[in-house]
This record gives C-alpha cells, structure tokens and sequence, in this order.
C-alpha cells in the first residue's frame, strides 16, 4: 500500500486538509504508520499534478483537496486489485536466520529465542491493546498484526526444532578461490 | 502476598534408567493480578508444572507454596479442602458432571464444604460469564462455548486466589476462545492469580509473563511493555 492510495481513500469521504488528513490516516491505522505533515502535503501535490486530487480555494488559511473523476477510478482499481506479496518489505527475521546459520561462530538457537520473546512481547502488546474499547477498522488492522506476529511465531518454533535436527554440509573448500592481492 | 511459589522444583517420573525429568529445577512466583502463561512443546512439562501448583502431583523435591502455605505440610483431607477453596480449574476436557444442571456444577465446590446459599453465588458466577438464564439447564443442553464459560464459573467461584488453566480454549472457535481469555483476564485484573498452559502464542499473548519450559527447564521469559513505548517506535 501507499499512502497515495490511503489518502485518496480517506478523501473519497469528502474534502479535507492536510491536517485533517493525517489525522484521519492516524485514526485509520491506529496509529500504527504515523505520517508527518511533510509527507501528506508531498504526496497531495503529487496528486494534484497526476490529476487524481484537485485543491479547492483557501478557507480560513487552510487549503481543502477533494478527489477527481480521474482519482476516483485509480481509487476502484487499487480496491479491485490484490495486493501482491511482492510489493511487501523482505522479511528480515528470516534472512537474519538463515544467514546465522550459515556464519561462523553464531549461536543460532540463541538468534531463534531472542526473536522469539521480543516477537511473543510485541504480540502481548496488541492483545493488550484489544482490551480497550476500539473501532471495527482498527481492531481488524489490530487482529492483523496479531495474526503476522503469531505466524512469526509458530516459523520460530518451527526453526527451533529442525535446528534440532541439522547437520551443516561440509563448507565448501575456500581455497580454490582466487584472493586478489 | 504471592499466590503460587514454586521452590526449584524437580519431578522425576520413574527410577533408574529409564527415569524422566518432567521438571527439573523450576522456579516461579505469581503475585495477585498477574496472568503467567506457560508455553513449549509436548513433554517439555507444562501440565507437569500446572498439576504440582494445583496439589494434584507432588515435586520430587522443591517446594509448591500457595499463599504461603506449602502444599506438602498440608494432609491429603486438608489438601483437598485448600484446593476447593482457593484454587480453580479449568481443563480442556470439560470435567462439567452431566447429571447436574449449570448451576449445580457451578455451586458443587462449595456444596462440598457446606457453605449455605450456594445457588446464589452460583448463578451470580454465571451471570459474571454471561450465562444468565442458564442456570437449569444441562451441560447437554448447551453449546461448547457455554459449557466451557460454565466450567470458568466454577473455577472461579467462592474466593478462589489461584486459577489454574490448561488448553481452556480447547476446541473452541476462536471468538469463543477469546472470550474465555477475556474471562480470564478480568478475572486476573480484579486480583485472582492465574496460571495458564497452551501451545498457541495467542493465547499466551493475553498474559502479562510468558515462560518457554524446554525439557522441563525455563528456557526464556518475555514480559510485557507498557503499550505506549510499543507505538512510539517507529
């Protein structure tokens, strides 16, 4: 996601201000992806030149953007579209693993159990978070990352007991390899 | 004044070669107010340990305390008093008797030390699970969901200190699931004591302490922040 589609979304609503965008994005997301003012106003100008927003005149120092014809249809299509776990960040826990295996001298189970607690520590944070009173969105946006933490989880225990179970494939003779001097 | 202290405790099952060390040298206090989750695989000794603090097992040595009291000064007559009143089960296997309605269960702990008005706690046990209404009906009667917040009641009638929980949610659906741990929590934040064993992290995530047991050994423990230094990182 982007936050040019979120603030389309946002102001399908009606028009609004810089301000008020951020607001309601923080509001949306529980304030999970704070947004500073800087990056709302870069990303409405960008949505004003591609004529997806269209800002409206000033009204009491403030200028209101509302969405155009053009932003609208951007905004069905991103709503039709899956989002592809390609366009997702790489996991670094699990190259952070695998490369552990693979170094000298790392105590892997040690890297598997301090992600582990700091993983189970972040996943009591959020169920602490759903004891309070909160909104359908943002308690799904809640149960979301509640469901990520836990899968990070069940793969930790996962790689704890192959870990169990492995035995290193001879390393390869370094040797061969020519060191430039 | 801590609820349920366990003295590095070891339980050996067996002798000789083929002897087991279910626990081996376990240490844990839960204070009032706190919810302790026990996680690991199977056989690492969770329900080992959650059997000692209830006084169903004893530790091969160490010590299992229980406000104070140690579980094994006390004789099996007075052992079984002190469980009825002051520690509360929940198993996934039920254990609801099923010729007895809600309330009867509900009420049978403290029937069994005479205590007179005992309906009345029970049905407001019930009521505290949302089950009011239900008091006359039989555990046949009611849905698995009702049945375990039936169980929850019962284990958490009279002045219970200690609530000690194995896979509660069981084969629950995972609303209904969450709804026994909500259970559990506010009964926790209104200053019971509770223990609580599964295997699924999301469970554990409702307690304020996880404990990882490995080979009857606590391996790790991960405490939970306060939420606003959590969202504060970017």
């Amino acid at each position: 996601m982007s936050v040019k589609h979120g603030l389309l979304a946002l102001l399908e609503r009606g028009p609004m201000y810089g301000y008020q965008l951020r607001a309601a994005f923080d509001s949306a997301t529980g304030g999970t992806w704070p947004l500073n003012i800087g990056q709302v106003y870069t990303t409405l100008s960008r949505l004003e030149r591609d004529d997806l927003v269209a800002a409206l005149p000033e009204n009491e120092g403030q200028r209101p953007y509302e969405i155009t014809a053009t932003g609208r249809a951007e905004l069905k299509k991103w709503f039709a579209s899956p989002v592809k776990r390609g366009d997702r960040p790489r996991d670094e826990v699990a190259i952070k693993l695998a490369l552990a295996i693979t170094t000298p001298g790392v105590d892997v189970a040690k890297v598997v159990m301090t992600q582990r607690t700091a993983t189970m520590r972040t996943l009591q944070e959020y169920t602490r978070l759903k004891t309070e009173p909160g909104d359908l969105p943002w308690l799904l946006v809640l149960d979301a990352m509640i469901f990520l933490a836990e899968a990070e989880l069940r793969w930790l225990d996962h790689c704890e007991a192959s870990l169990v179970r492995y035995e290193p494939r001879p390393v390869p003779e370094t040797t061969d390899v020519e060191v430039p001097r | 004044m801590t609820v349920l202290e366990l003295r590095d405790v070891h339980r050996v099952h067996g002798s000789g070669e083929t002897a087991v060390n279910a626990l081996d040298g376990v240490s844990l206090m839960v204070e009032p107010g706190e919810l302790v989750a026990v996680m690991g695989p199977s056989g690492s000794g969770k329900s080992t340990l959650l059997n000692l603090a209830g006084g169903l097992d004893s530790p091969t040595s160490g010590q299992v305390l229980v406000d104070g009291t140690s579980l094994q000064s006390l004789s099996r007559k007075q052992l079984a008093a002190w469980r009825r009143k002051r520690i509360g089960y929940v198993f996934q296997d039920l254990n609801l008797i099923a010729s007895l309605t809600a309330a009867e269960n509900v009420a049978l702990p403290l029937d069994l030390d005479g205590v007179r008005k005992s309906r009345r706690q029970a049905e407001h046990a019930l009521s505290e699970v949302d089950l009011d209404g239900y008091a006359d009906r039989f555990p046949d009667e009611m849905s698995g969901g009702q049945q375990q917040r039936v169980a929850i009641a019962r284990a958490l009638i009279g002045e219970r200190r200690l609530v000690l929980a194995d896979e509660p949610t069981g084969a629950l659906d995972s609303r209904t699931g969450e709804t026994v741990l909500r259970l559990l929590r506010s009964k926790v934040d209104a200053g019971a004591a509770a223990v609580l064993v599964t295997h699924d992290a999301r469970h554990a995530a409702w307690a304020d302490r996880v404990v990882f047991l490995r080979d009857g050994v606590v391996v790790d423990v991960s405490q939970r922040d306060q939420p606003e230094e959590l969202l504060s990182t970017p």
